[in-house]
């Protein structure tokens, strides 16, 4: 009599603020009796509460009986509470559900308000066992006398449709009654149901169309109106000739309706439902664009939102008419609100082409600089704030300053740059430059995405490449990121890049020995430890190539300087051979042994005038008398790293390698012992490149037999001569029992391998065939680095692009497509016609290959015999300008170059066997 | 489709992202944290399977703030965004007819009784009526057959009827009931 309801429930919770837990534990308790009790008045008070909890995230799934229970009541005030905790708390694998379905039929045929009760209930955990059971009563229920019962029901066999499609053809006759029912609520309702259904199968609806048609003609009910257009826009896709049929009726309603909703779903339709081809189509284009653009003028925001959102779609059909709003998009992007930046930004980036791209980034750009102003908040946002009694809200400060949205706004710039391989880019100086500003100013974390971009971006357009030297090494000269460097969004990975690309393109830097100090500053320690490992590799190369300069117009004066970087270089890879990074110390051991090697022949040298005694020691007194008048050490490093030319690999290089004659990819190298099942062993993969020892475990069920035997016999092998009966190779004893084993064991090995990113399967010709955005592939695949992770508190933008500054108006050859082994064999039919690739091969690999004579970087016109991948990609005419341009084409594979430090050596390598 | 009909306070915590626009705004969020959570994902064993074409879509959030109380609308492409403004004003008129004059306790206290005039305008993520005069009288006799179902059970009872003691909606409070809902604070604005 005196138990809580729940009100004293709520009222108790609001009360006890600062013990709810405890408050809450207690009331789930005398919920826990009170459910169980033998009142049903009880039972359905006990939960109404649980349901009220419910809602404040504690469990209730644990009475989903009593709900049952409750559900199952006469009375209609206790049926509620229990349909509205089972539509609450019920999910498809409730258990209890199984035994509701007499209970929903009896309510079906049950006084109509308890029928409405049940069948709102029943719509929030419909499952395919309940649908199929109950179908036949809902449809019944469709010519139910009460309009309320018939609205409910037809919005109901939706959900029904869903779980158990099957009914869908024995239903829908009767659905299409209700489109002429007397009752207008129930037509509006159906409508919404066919609205809905017709997104899944469009073209079961069209038999629809002249019905709906009429309803567009006489009803004034908004609502409706709207769902019928929207269902002629998923329908007119399917069937063209409704297009002609519906257009002047939609031309009525947008010059004449008053209500702005209708009129924009209108324009809608007529994007999305392709209205607006042909002639006809094209008016009503225009007329749609300058609705929209109305609507991006007004000050609505919600119509400004919903024009940006329908804008999206006409730009790929009639870009030219968006296009004329240009200005006004572009403002867009500055509103205050996000939503509507975000809309605009959708929009901005399908509309970008080569022509307004710079303007477009450039402006994008500009959002991310911090200035003083759009710090300071308005005096609108000051007023809140001082109301709300904080200090500082960030949230309410200008979008830009969202990290969440700096991070998109980074991301779009990079996407709208480089979609297609960089299709809409002219100038490359340009966007190299972007790039740089972009980690200045980005303060979120896209270090890595930039650096990327960078370095891919230098590897394909060789034009660029001097001038990407030159700006990193300002970037390397520049102590920004290196201070920054442990701060999130400092964007410190370009650091990597610029490291990378100074050693990788060190034949174009300006000073090579200014920039040896500026690598070996103390401060790159700070650096994370890959950022190093490239930092002491670019030493190493600029080391080389500033030292083969030298010796190239040597004088002797040279020697001391020489002698001091070495000596320099050495001392400051000490303080790297102590990192604690295992490939850090590595590469500055390896480094460190260079450079002591150097030092000691340069400490051995002897001006030419006293050569003759003390520098023969060093070899090469076999060769005759032409003694070179410089120390030979200079030249021992440059060849290291400038021996192959870093170029793309196309994604599918690999797997183009042909395979050498005689080569049987599945043969064992070295055959399984047999006794292996519970051993660990070492496994070949098909390939014969991979051995690896692993556990394999040994499955418990349905092996007995076999493995038994298995067994059996190497016991009995055990007892003979254990030794060489071991190391024997095993294959010609295999008994048929033996290689059915086997063959289950090597299915099973290709099963658990199948995701393994280790292992290289051989299947991977058929994996992945439709992918084909290269573009996403970048050259060189980096390994992922761990996020830098801090904010530049006081981040300068030293070098921010301004419009005014101009880059030179060259063209660049892209090499979209990368580089192809020779002989390459593709597994995808393409014609060779024009094989000529527009990066040659270097010479020193070339003369190694058989067969294809390609000078160096020139391309030849001399077909390659063994170069049936390549041909001529047609698509190179929108990104340059005579000559004409050709560019190597082949078939993409993922995995093409992998491992950031070992990128080089990969490519180097991969050649070297395609060339061989 | 209507994914979610959410009801909350300018302090609810959780919902920071809208109730910090400043109410000149519009009324569709699109925020860049909330990217992930909303892109449609089909419901696994789905007998239709996934829309055509809508793979991915996003799902809207469209709001409408009245006094202290948003309420939210998570919707598909499926549903107008310029509609779904207009229903969000029939529910809160449907809720205000049926509590008279409503506030946010009314909601706190019934939050059942929402339930039921919801259920009256959404089922099942479909809009079942849209027209305010049919939903408040659907509504009403929703409550009358529970209110009579509840006198014929408890013959003694002097609360306006319903487990929970739900408020009366048709005028058939009895004085004492209305003044211990007074006194209890229930109808406290």
């Amino acid at each position: 009599m005196w138990e809580r309801t729940l009100q004293d429930l709520i009222r108790g919770l609001r009360a006890s603020k600062q013990d709810e837990a405890k408050f809450i534990a207690t009331a789930i308790e005398e919920i826990r009796q009170e459910i169980k009790s033998k009142d049903m008045e009880l039972k359905a008070a006990a939960v109404l509460k649980l349901t009220y909890l419910d809602m404040l995230g504690y469990d209730m799934s644990w009475a989903s009986f009593y709900i049952v229970e409750v559900m199952s009541s006469a009375k209609v005030h206790l049926k509620t509470v229990g349909y509205l905790a089972a539509a609450q708390s019920f999910t498809q694998d409730t258990d209890v559900l199984m035994l509701t379905t007499n209970l929903l039929k009896k309510d079906f045929s049950s006084r109509p308000e308890e029928v409405a009760i049940s069948l709102n209930g029943f719509s929030q955990f419909v499952t395919p066992d309940l649908a199929r059971d109950l179908s036949p009563d809902l449809v019944k229920m469709l010519s139910h006398s009460r309009p309320h019962i018939r609205k409910r029901a037809v919005v109901l066999l939706f959900r029904v449709f869903q779980k158990f499609p099957e009914v869908i053809p024995h239903a829908m006759s009767r659905i299409r009654e209700r489109l002429e029912d007397p009752d207008p609520g129930v037509v509006a309702a159906t409508i919404n149901v066919l609205c809905e259904l017709a997104r899944y199968n469009p073209s079961d609806y069209l038999s629809l169309a002249p019905l709906l048609f009429h309803l567009l003609t006489t009803s004034n009910n908004n609502w409706m109106l709207i769902k019928i257009i929207k269902l002629f826009g998923t329908l007119t896709p399917h069937e063209p000739r409704l297009v002609k049929k519906l257009m002047p009726r939609i031309s009525e309603i947008i010059s004449t309706t008053p209500a702005i909703s209708l009129l924009y779903e209108c324009v809608r339709t007529c994007i999305i439902g392709g209205m607006l081809q042909g002639t006809a189509g094209n008016a009503l284009a225009r007329t749609c664009v300058s609705k929209l653009a109305t609507f991006l003028q007004d000050e609505d925001q919600n119509l400004k939102y919903i024009s940006l959102l329908a804008m999206v779609n006409i730009v790929p059909t009639h870009p030219h008419l968006v296009a004329e709003y240009q200005d006004m998009i572009l403002a867009s992007v500055d509103d205050q609100d996000i939503s509507i930046r975000m809309r605009a930004l959708d929009l901005v980036s399908a509309m970008t082409n080569s022509n307004n791209l710079q303007a477009i980034v450039q402006q994008l750009l500009s959002h991310l600089v911090r200035t003083e102003a759009s710090a300071l908040p308005s005096a609108a946002q000051t007023l809140s704030q001082t109301a709300s009694g904080t200090t500082q809200t960030p949230r309410l400060t200008s979008p830009s300053q969202n990290p969440a949205y700096r991070l998109i706004l980074s991301q779009r710039i990079l996407t709208i740059c480089s979609q297609n391989t960089y299709e809409n880019i002219v100038d490359f100086e340009w966007y190299l430059s972007v790039l740089v500003d972009l980690a200045y100013v980005a303060s979120v974390d896209i270090g890595s995405e930039i650096r990327d971009q960078l370095v891919d971006v230098t590897a394909r357009v060789q034009g660029v490449q001097r001038f990407t030297v030159s700006l990193m090494v300002k970037l390397l000269c520049d102590d920004t990121f290196l201070m920054n460097a442990d701060q999130e969004g400092s964007c410190s990975e370009v650091l990597w890049a610029a490291a990378f690309i100074c050693g990788e393109y060190c034949g174009e830097l300006a000073d090579p020995q200014k920039l040896l100090s500026y690598l070996l500053q103390p401060r790159v320690l700070d650096l994370p430890p890959d950022v190093i490992a490239v930092y002491l590799q670019a030493t190493t190369k600029v080391f080389g190539v500033w030292a083969s300069e030298l010796a190239e117009r040597w004088d002797s004066d040279d020697l001391p300087r020489v002698k001091d970087a070495v000596e320099s270089t050495i001392e400051r890879l000490a303080d790297f051979v102590s990192n604690p990074d295992i490939e850090v110390q590595e590469r500055a051991a390896n480094a460190l042994q260079l450079f002591t090697f150097i030092r000691a022949d340069l400490n051995s040298y002897r001006p030419p005038v006293e050569r003759g005694f003390g520098y023969e020691e060093v070899g090469s007194s076999s060769s005759n008398a032409t003694e070179p008048d410089f120390p030979k050490s200079l030249f021992l490093i440059h060849p290291l790293s400038s021996t192959y030319e870093l170029k793309t690999v196309a994604p599918n290089a690999q797997a183009s390698v042909p395979i050498p004659e005689g080569l049987d990819l599945e043969a064992w190298i070295v055959p399984p012992p047999k006794e292996s099942v519970g051993h660990a062993r070492g496994e070949s993969d098909d390939d014969g490149t991979i051995v690896e020892t692993r556990m394999v475990k040994k499955g418990k069920k349905g092996k007995g037999k076999e493995t038994g035997g298995a067994k059996a016999r190497s016991k009995k092998k055990k007892d003979g001569d254990i030794g060489p009966e071991r190391l024997a190779p095993a294959e010609e004893e295999l008994t048929e029992a033996e290689r059915a084993e086997q063959a289950r064991l090597k299915a099973e090995r290709l099963e658990r391998q199948k995701d393994d990113p280790f292992y290289l399967s051989n299947d991977r010709h058929s994996r992945k065939p439709d992918q084909h955005d290269v573009d996403s592939i970048p050259v060189v695949h980096l390994d992922d680095l761990p996020p830098l992770s801090q904010a530049a508190e006081n981040p300068r933008v030293p070098m921010l692009r301004s419009n005014d500054v101009q880059f030179s108006r060259q063209t660049f050859v892209i090499d979209r497509v990368g580089e192809m082994p020779s002989g390459a064999v593709s597994s995808v039919a393409s014609s060779s016609s024009s094989p000529v690739p527009s990066v040659g091969l270097p010479a020193a690999l070339i003369n190694r290959g058989p067969s294809p004579s390609v000078g160096n970087g020139a391309a030849t016109t001399t077909p390659l015999s063994g170069f049936p991948a390549y041909e001529v990609d047609d698509e190179v005419s929108g990104t340059a300008t005579p000559p004409p341009i050709k560019v190597t084409r082949a078939k993409k594979k993922t995995k093409a170059v992998s491992g950031a430090s070992n990128g080089k050596k990969r490519i180097a390598a991969s050649s070297t066997m395609s060339a061989s | 489709m209507i994914h979610a009909v959410l009801i909350f306070n300018t302090s609810g915590k959780i919902f920071s992202l809208i109730s910090a626009r400043p109410a000149s705004l519009c009324n569709f969020l699109d925020a860049p944290e909330l990217e992930g959570f909303l892109v449609h994902k089909p419901e696994a064993g789905l007998g239709l399977g996934g829309p055509a074409g809508v793979e991915g879509e996003k799902l809207r959030v469209v709001y409408r703030n009245y006094a202290t109380l948003y309420f939210v609308f998570v919707v598909d492409g499926a549903e107008s965004e310029l509609g779904i403004l207009d229903l969000i004003q029939v529910f809160v008129e449907s809720l205000d007819r049926a509590f008279e004059n409503v506030c946010e306790l009314d909601l706190v206290f019934h939050f059942d009784e929402v339930h039921h005039i919801l259920s009256e305008i959404i089922q099942g993520g479909l809009v079942l009526d849209t027209n305010v005069e049919d939903i408040e009288i659907a509504v009403q006799n929703a409550a009358k057959a529970r209110k009579e179902s509840f006198a014929t059970a408890n013959p003694l009872a002097l609360g306006a009827g319903g487990v929970g003691g739900s408020r009366g909606t048709g005028g058939l409070q009895t004085p004492l009931g209305w003044l211990t809902g007074k006194l209890t604070g229930v109808n406290t604005r």
